[in-house]
């Protein structure tokens, strides 16, 4: 086995070369010209790092030369050798890998010897714990509706202490590392970008639950080179997940929680390279539960996992890869304050007793299987080309109740709740407050009953039976992408090394409605707006539908992406830099299925404007080595990239209208880096400023109070789909990270992060509406307004003690401030202030409004976060065990929170704000209380 | 291998979990017990509560203790009341509200019942048996004085009185029963003219309706309007229309439709408008506008012609009545109908001014009418009192199709309303009898003029008069 293992594979050697092709090919691409130099050895340092226990050798470990820039990683066969001159005399080797415990060696060089040293082990870090905590990639909190977003999985396999920090300890806050959108950053699996056109984020839950098989990650961060793509502003994650890249061995989990799911159970077995050149890799997984820290929200997700890999000769690899990760969760709802306070923090609207069973209405279902077929080149010991096939297909879906003739059943609607009592017209109803404070404690939650006993009621033919009042359907989105892409990586010399690859996508993403269950309803459910009166299907007006009719909207998006991009890096004694430079040209469309009554013809059938967008990319930056302990790194970057399809069309799902002015976002991006590195201390100072132009935000809600822009219809109340459109934001701050090996045992960490996240103009905005058509466009004055999702400032500090007797101990103390909540961006309109006639509001006053529209900033607070664990060795196995406490003091504190669209006037806000009790307050997302998360491991 | 055997027992336990560890499925089945719930409540109320009628309850706000202090009643014994539902808020026209009427078919009365709900349509379907405990429930107006006698769940005081509040929705739950009864609901055949307040939530219906000819091109709701629209409805009656209005919420989804112009039956809740100064009709659904047929047309004068006349020019004055065709019969008393004149103008007047009879009673009946290819027949005539003194002294009008020419108390004269003179007439003033409509008869048709009076009573001595007799047909 070991044997087969040494043999040669597609490892890419430091070694000098002076290609003249390579060369040309290089000026070609860049034009610019570099000096070459073959540097002569004498004096040589190598080695080898095997597994403490095993003695397998183990590749890619980092060896450094402490107090230099010295540094080198290990080959497929556990060996290395430093081909720049190591200074003379004593010297520390500090050698590390992800998964290990870093160690040091002493060495001696003396001149014209070499320094073999073969003996040195590194043993695994056997707690392991970031690979099986819940991180809220596992809990998808994102939410289609919720604007909230998570970056964690793009930062789980740094090593980095700021970003391992942002990953395990900010996450659970919605932090987002430089106030940035995980669209910033790109996941790639063997090489594959998964980010979805739709929204440009990565839909996590198409991999969780494969934890073992995800471990190997390439990871840069922000605009420093990838070698798989250009990459977004917070950098690119390449998952590796081919056969013959995991070690033989298998692995069994146990994990219990009560944070998202309360059982995991994973396995997962890999061959090693066999004989005759094949690989195997395999892993399934479970995990479930009734409910996590949110009342009813389920976890039913499967996870399969298979890869094969056939070693062709030295120069070929075949590799195919399946991921199979089906999977249910039960959403949980925003909420106002009214009803935190009176159903506390796990509160969900979403759910109701059924039959003695706790059901919810809206459960995301995601499953969308990866095939993979990747080809690897080993065109010479310097050259590679890689070239994959991926094809991904499936669906995702948003159940939810529609209530076409039947009483809105949310628990939770306005109308239900106290608040909408003491605001009565005629003066505070106390009665009526006190009896919907009651119902509301004491059920508050979905009649699940009614809603049945109406659709029975509606069936009965006496009288002329009825359409249901109420049905379950769900939100479909059915993707199917088609990838296919090269990548090239050769190194010019032992200075220079140039990556490319040119990518195409092709995705039709099918989007309807689909009836899940029609709850007891035999006549059917009506394919019409309830609230108009629109057909949504014109040619089949005033349809019943049955269960898996498609219901409400069907059309589809087509999309062509084709990019490329081309590198080059530059390593040298003082200096490494690089540039980088791309061109995307991405087209969409959108197919109109059904023709909706309120927009005729082609306005909603049939193909729609074929949008062209095409982006550019630019970017460069260089760490210059003052000394080996002192670094400076500098990147900078300017980015023009289609909208998603999401911010390109108004209301996809009723027509084919564009937002105005569609035009490519523009993001300008620069930050510069001191990194101090000793033996005990490591930091990083970090200075960024990125600038976002021309992006589009779309919102759905209803909206109450659009005064002057449709009095015509004498309406002022609708449902309204937003489109904000040319937004600039600008993103400034620092970060610092900080850690100190005080002891060999103990650690200590400190990170923090201080930004200013603001809009940095006023955008225009206007309504459109089945309702009315359109509005006029205003403009929003946002400028200076912070931009929601996360705490804008963050703190972290912790330690962590590590036994040598395999145990070991950590807490962090996390402190969060400037979190704000998203602001309505209609209430900051010239239609808050105007009434119909287009004068202002008679009561009007400036000082009033400005106190109603200041942005709420939430309070600060405090999230102490403990874990520990301990392995045991018995015979060949491992066991592990693991356990975090996360928020230990129960500290009770917001996230995030947006201001509802409704009272969108002065006059409806001021009405609302001067009740006892606010009836469209903001709705908020709460942080968990104290939650325990325990794991334990066999490993063979 | 180990490993492969510990992989197939791993696998193995995986498999198990995969299938035993399930969470909440797609199970939306309608529970067994569904139902029972409200059955039970309702069981328990027949057998412990009394019921009482409409009317009673209605009286119990109405003849309240303390008479005009305009307040709700608050029901203090265990009674209920059973209906039928009859208004839906399926369409948004009716709001957090409906009626029950006392019957499915030929109802006489209705309740309104107020909640705090929506779409009680889908509850409360139009045609359900509905029990509504009403101890500690409420009745009485929901605005002083507008007539509507509602159920409500509370009380709310202004300087009017006091007026009732919708059930909340656990009052709802824990007074408002149903049966598991549906009933066909046979809406109630009237006419707009006959329409009253006695009607109010009885689902009617009208036949031969139409909207007013200047809402052509209209819609249920006029925009310009907050709340409520009223369309003007008309029904052809003889030479002109009766009309009534429906009312629309602002928030009935059929608010933008288009009134139909064509003429047929309309079904619809007799409703009151807001402030209960008049009455409306409510529609549930646009489904009961069944308006197929061509619109109807009233009678235009031009249009007829007179198939028989008599002007009584050849009257000769003071002598009995001796027209050829001419009936004229004395059933008591000596005295018969007389020819006169009187400023060139000849006529006809029946007397008992010393007839020195005790009781006269004088038929006078026109030639047979022939009805044979006729249709839209109207007589019409004129007539005048003098003297008269007492409502007793009658002027009636009969029609008869088996009168044989001579036997006149041997036929069958069935009485037909016309407009007569009255002793709020001015003596000699002769009035119009209005149009008689005599289409409904086939065969031969004859009028009598029959007058009661006294020859001794001179507060019964009066005279009547009658000119120019008419028979018109198109």
């Amino acid at each position: 086995m070991q044997a087969l293992i040494n043999d040669k594979l597609t490892q890419i050697k430091l070694l000098t070369i002076n290609s003249s092709m390579k060369k040309s090919l290089f000026i070609f691409l860049f034009g610019i010209f570099s000096t070459i130099t073959a540097v002569a050895q004498e004096t040589v340092v190598k080695g080898s790092v095997t597994e403490a226990i095993s003695f397998e050798p183990i590749p890619s470990v980092t060896v450094t030369v402490e107090g230099t820039v010295l540094s080198v990683e290990t080959d497929e066969n556990g060996e290395f050798q430093f081909l720049e001159q190591v200074p003379l005399g004593e010297q520390v080797l500090h050698i590390s890998k992800s998964g290990y415990i870093s160690k040091r060696y002493p060495i001696v060089v003396n001149q014209g010897q070499t320094v073999n040293i073969t003996d040195m082990t590194l043993t695994k870090d056997v707690s392991e714990a970031d690979l099986f905590t819940i991180t809220l990639t596992d809990d998808e909190l994102d939410s289609d509706d919720s604007g909230l977003d998570n970056i964690s999985g793009l930062l789980q396999s740094s090593q980095d202490v700021f970003q391992r920090t942002a990953a395990f300890e900010f996450s659970s806050s919605f932090f987002k590392v430089r106030g940035l959108d995980s669209e910033n950053g790109s996941v790639l699996i063997n090489g594959i970008e998964m980010n979805k056109l739709y929204d440009g984020r990565p839909q996590w839950s198409d991999w969780g639950g494969l934890n073992d098989v995800l471990r190997n990650q390439e990871l840069t961060t922000g605009l420093q080179p990838s070698s798989y793509n250009f990459g977004g502003v917070l950098g690119t994650t390449n998952m590796i997940v081919r056969a013959s890249q995991y070690r033989e061995g298998g692995r069994v989990t146990y994990s219990s929680s009560n944070r998202s799911y309360t059982n995991r159970v994973m396995a997962s077995y890999a061959s090693g390279l066999l004989d005759g050149g094949w690989a195997f890799t395999f892993m399934a997984g479970r995990r479930w539960g009734n409910e996590g820290y949110q009342d009813s929200t389920l976890y039913d997700a499967n996870s399969f996992f298979a890869s094969v890999e056939k070693v062709i000769n030295e120069k070929h690899s075949l590799n195919f890869t399946s991921i199979y990760t089906p999977n249910r969760r039960g959403k949980s709802s925003p909420n106002t304050q009214e009803v935190y306070d009176l159903k506390g923090i796990r509160y969900n609207e979403y759910w109701g007793w059924l039959d003695g069973e706790k059901k919810n209405s809206r459960i995301k279902e995601v499953e969308e299987p990866i095939l993979m077929l990747n080809h690897y080149w080993d065109i010479n010991s310097k050259t590679s080309l890689n070239t994959n096939v991926g094809y991904q297909f499936g669906k995702i879906g948003n159940s939810r109740l529609d209530y076409a003739g039947g009483a809105n059943p949310s628990p939770a609607y306005y109308q239900n709740l106290p608040s909408y009592f003491l605001a009565d017209a005629d003066g505070p109803d106390y009665a009526g407050a006190y009896l919907a404070e009651q119902e509301f404690i004491n059920n508050g939650q979905i009649d699940w009953e009614r809603i049945l006993d109406a659709n029975l009621t509606n069936n009965i033919p006496v009288n002329g039976e009825e359409p249901g009042a109420y049905v379950l359907y769900e939100d479909r989105s059915d993707d199917t992408q088609f990838t296919v892409n090269s990548i090239f990586n050769t190194e010019i010399n032992e200075n220079i090394l140039v990556n490319a690859a040119v990518t195409y996508k092709n995705l039709k993403s099918e989007n309807f409605g689909e009836i899940l269950d029609l709850l007891g309803s035999t006549v059917g459910y009506l394919n019409v707006d309830s609230f108009d009166g629109y057909q949504y299907d014109n040619q089949n007006p005033d349809r019943l539908l049955g269960e898996g009719d498609k219901f409400r909207y069907n059309y589809n998006i087509l999309s062509d992406v084709i990019s490329g991009y081309a590198q080059a890096q530059f390593k040298y004694n003082k200096i490494d830099f690089y540039v980088s430079g791309s061109l995307t040209s991405t087209t969409y469309q959108r197919e109109g299925l059904w023709e909706h009554s309120a927009y005729p013809g082609n306005e909603s059938l049939g193909k729609g404007e074929k949008l062209n967008f095409t982006g550019i990319g630019a970017k460069g930056g260089f760490t210059y080595k003052i000394t080996g302990k002192h670094l400076i790194d500098v990147n900078a970057g300017y980015i023009t990239k289609a909208p998603t399809i999401r911010n390109t069309f108004s209301n996809s799902r009723e027509n084919n209208s564009i937002v105005d002015n569609i035009t490519e976002e523009k993001i300008t991006s620069a930050d510069i880096s001191y990194i101090f590195r000793s033996p005990i201390v490591k930091a990083k100072l970090t200075g960024f400023y990125s600038k976002i132009e021309d992006a589009n935000e779309i919102a759905f809600y209803y909206a109450d109070g659009i005064t002057g822009t449709i009095q015509q219809y004498n309406e002022t109340s609708a449902f309204v789909q937003e489109v904000l459109y040319g937004v600039d934001k600008k993103h400034i701050g620092g970060e610092l990270g900080l850690e100190a090996q005080v002891t060999p045992t103990i650690k200590l960490k400190g990170v923090a992060s201080v930004g200013q996240y603001t809009y940095d103009n006023n955008p225009n905005l206007y309504l459109t509406s089945s309702s009315f058509d359109r509005t006029r466009t205003f403009k929003s004055n946002l400028k200076d307004y912070k931009v929601a999702g996360g705490p804008q400032q963050a703190y972290s500090v912790g330690f962590e003690y590590r036994d040598p007797d395999y145990w070991w101990f950590g807490a962090t103390a996390n402190f969060f401030s400037n979190t704000y909540v998203d602001v309505s961006p209609i209430t900051r309109t010239e239609n808050f202030y105007q009434d119909s006639d287009g004068l202002p509001f008679n009561d009007y006053n400036e000082d009033i409004a400005r106190e109603l529209l200041k942005q709420e900033e939430f309070d600060d607070y405090m999230v102490v976060n403990l874990t520990g664990g301990k392995s045991w060795k018995i015979g060949d196995y491992y066991i592990g065990f693991f356990a975090s406490v996360n928020n230990l003091l129960d500290e009770v504190y917001k996230t995030g929170g947006f201001e509802q669209g409704r009272s969108a006037n002065y006059q409806q806000l001021l009405e609302d704000n001067s009740n006892p009790k606010r009836r469209f307050g903001p709705k908020y997302w709460y942080g968990r209380g104290t939650t325990y998360f325990l794991n334990v491991n066999f490993r063979f | 291998m180990k490993t492969n055997k510990f992989l197939k027992i791993v696998l193995g336990l995986m498999v198990t979990f995969a299938i035993v560890s399930c969470v909440q499925d797609d199970d939306y089945s309608v529970p067994s017990s569904m139902g029972n719930e409200e059955n039970t409540a309702l069981n328990n109320l027949l057998a412990t509560g009394t019921e009482v009628s409409m009317a009673e309850l209605k009286q119990m706000y109405l003849t309240e203790p303390d008479p005009g202090d305009n307040a709700a009643v608050l029901i203090e014994t265990n009674i209920y009341v059973k209906g039928y539902v009859s208004s839906s808020d399926k369409t948004g026209n009716f709001f957090k509200e409906f009626f029950i009427q006392d019957s499915p078919s030929n109802p006489t009365i209705a309740i309104k019942v107020i909640l705090n709900e929506v779409d009680t349509y889908n509850q409360f379907n139009f045609g359900r048996e509905v029990y509504v405990s009403l101890k500690d429930l409420y009745v009485g107006e929901e605005r002083i004085e507008n007539g509507v006698i509602t159920i409500g769940g509370g009380t709310e005081t202004d300087q009017y009185g006091t007026t009732v509040t919708s059930l909340g929705t656990i009052q709802t739950n824990s007074h408002v029963f149903r049966s598991t009864v549906t009933e066909e609901i046979v809406p109630l055949n009237l006419t707009f003219s006959q329409i009253n307040a006695s009607h109010v939530g009885l689902f009617v219906q009208v036949d031969n309706a139409e909207f007013a000819d200047n809402l052509i091109g209209k819609r249920y709701f006029d925009p310009s309007q907050d709340f409520d629209t009223k369309r003007t409805l008309q029904s052809c009656e003889g030479f002109s229309y009766s009309t009534f209005q429906l009312e629309t919420s602002s928030f009935a989804s059929f608010r933008d439709e288009l009134l139909p112009v064509k003429n047929g039956s309309i079904a619809a809740v007799v409703n009151k408008t807001y402030d209960g100064s008049g009455l409306v009709l409510a529609l549930n659904t646009t489904d009961d506008v069944m308006f197929n047929n061509d619109r109807c047309t009233p009678l235009d004068i031009n249009d007829f012609t007179v198939v028989a006349e008599e002007d009584f020019e050849t009257a000769v004055n003071n002598t009995n009545l001796d027209f050829p065709g001419w009936t004229n019969f004395a059933e008591a008393g000596g005295w018969v109908w007389r020819e006169k004149t009187f400023s060139g103008n000849g006529y006809t007047e029946f007397s008992t001014y010393n007839s020195g009879d005790a009781v006269n009673i004088a038929w006078l009946v026109t030639p047979g009418i022939d009805m044979s290819g006729l249709e839209n027949v109207f007589v019409n005539f004129e007539a005048a009192q003098h003297h008269l003194d007492s409502p007793d002294n009658t002027l009636e009008i009969f029609v008869s199709t088996d009168f044989d020419g001579s036997d006149v108390l041997g036929a069958t004269w069935e009485p037909v309303s016309a407009n007569l003179p009255s002793q709020a007439n001015s003596w000699y003033e002769f009035v119009d009898s209005g149009l008689i409509d005599i289409s409904a008869y086939s065969g031969t048709v004859y009028v009598a003029f029959k007058v009661t009076g006294s020859g001794t009573d001179t507060t019964l001595d009066g005279a009547y008069q009658i000119d120019n007799y008419k028979v018109l047909a198109n």
